[in-house]
């Protein structure tokens, strides 16, 4: 393979890794988000703990979207 | 590339076997803003008052919302024993982090924001788990303690120790990767709009919706509105300026350009620099005290 043939493949790849690792953070985001503004709209007085939990969900939920974020920039810049 | 995220100033230093890896950015920025951490805890500590029934100055009241708003909405899901003994160092931590968060907006060359550089969160996130275990020993007894990572069959030993790394790994990762990419973002982002800014018929769509959003802005904030209305408009006659002139061969009049691309950088700055940058330290620190609050109980 010519470098140039490597270099679009990991373009790529980059590209596929990001995009592909979107999605299931994406749903688990949504998902939370969902929940909590429906918990919000049935307590209005539960907002500031909703808010804070609904946070936490979302740090944890993105994760695995971080991960594929590091996995593609090690593809692009390291490897 | 690499030069506005910082990595292209690691310094190698060999002690004969070992090579250890630093970045002097990274390093300068951690010092200087402990240094600045440090006055301002001097500062607001002068700030106190000797009476307490007096009216509380400006400064004193500023450090009561500070606290506050780590001890009721921080921690307010740590137990009511931990909290007092939590306070100062989850406090610490917070505002280290959102200093650290908010330092890549400054606009000094070579400033990268120092949690862009994986030592400083997995070092905060390493801190965190040596908490974790000393404040799980100080409630439980280190019996006990130990005895929970065979919880719930011994069979779960590995799982547990596993669970853990996991757990301190991602809690730093999470930090760098998300202050990582809005710099890479930053740093791709900008060029791209620039390049789209040499077609007249980006700058144009720009002004025309600026112009628009001004328009819709007016009715409810009359003086913003009418002044992004007329930022539109001067970017539209610019852009036509500039379509004619190019046309005719003089040279490029970049201005709008140049306008359209510093409103751009504004806008991106404002949302990773200071949105995400605020809701990561925030997380750091409610994850940290989270961790610590499962230890202890």
């Amino acid at each position: 393979m010519g470098p140039e043939l490597v270099q679009a493949l990991k373009y790529l790849a980059a590209g596929l890794c990001m995009g592909i690792g979107a999605i299931g953070p994406a749903i688990g985001e949504g998902h939370i988000g969902a929940s909590a503004l429906e918990g919000m709209a049935r307590q209005p007085e539960m907002v500031n703990t909703l808010l804070r939990n609904m946070i936490i969900a979302d740090a944890i939920a993105e994760t695995t979207g971080i991960y594929s974020l590091l996995i593609a920039i090690m593809i692009l810049f390291v490897v | 590339m690499f030069a506005t995220v910082g990595k292209d100033l690691v310094l190698h230093l060999k002690f004969g076997p070992i090579t250890v890896a630093f970045n002097p950015a990274t390093l300068g920025a951690v010092l200087g803003i402990s240094f600045l951490l440090l006055v301002l805890a001097l500062w607001l500590r002068r700030g106190i008052p000797k009476d307490p029934e007096a009216v509380p100055p400006r400064r004193f009241a500023f450090l009561l919302a500070l606290m506050d708003f780590v001890e009721n909405q921080v921690l307010s899901g740590v137990s009511e024993k931990l909290r007092r003994s939590l306070l100062p160092f989850i406090a610490t931590l917070f505002l280290y982090v959102l200093t650290c968060n908010l330092s890549s907006i400054l606009p000094i060359p070579g400033m990268v924001a120092p949690t862009q550089d994986l030592n400083v969160p997995l070092g905060l996130a390493l801190l965190v788990y040596v908490l974790t275990h000393f404040y799980g020993i100080r409630a439980k007894g280190a019996f006990r303690h130990v005895k929970g990572y065979l919880e719930p069959i011994p069979v779960m030993l590995p799982m547990n120790i596993a669970g853990d790394m996991g757990r301190t790994l991602s809690h730093g990762f999470r930090l760098f990767g998300n202050i990582l990419g809005g710099a890479i973002m930053l740093a791709v982002a900008i060029p791209v709009l620039l390049r789209f800014m040499h077609s007249p018929f980006f700058t144009g769509l720009f002004a025309v919706v600026l112009a628009l959003m001004g328009l819709v802005l007016r009715r409810w904030k009359k003086t913003l509105g009418m002044a992004t209305f007329s930022l539109g408009i001067v970017l539209l006659v610019l852009n036509a300026l500039e379509f004619v002139f190019s046309g005719v061969g003089v040279a490029r009049f970049s201005l709008s350009a140049l306008m359209v691309g510093s409103v751009a950088s504004f806008f991106l700055n404002a949302f990773f620099g200071i949105f995400a940058g605020t809701i990561q330290a925030l997380v750091f620190t409610l994850l940290a005290a989270a961790y610590i609050q499962v230890a202890a109980e």
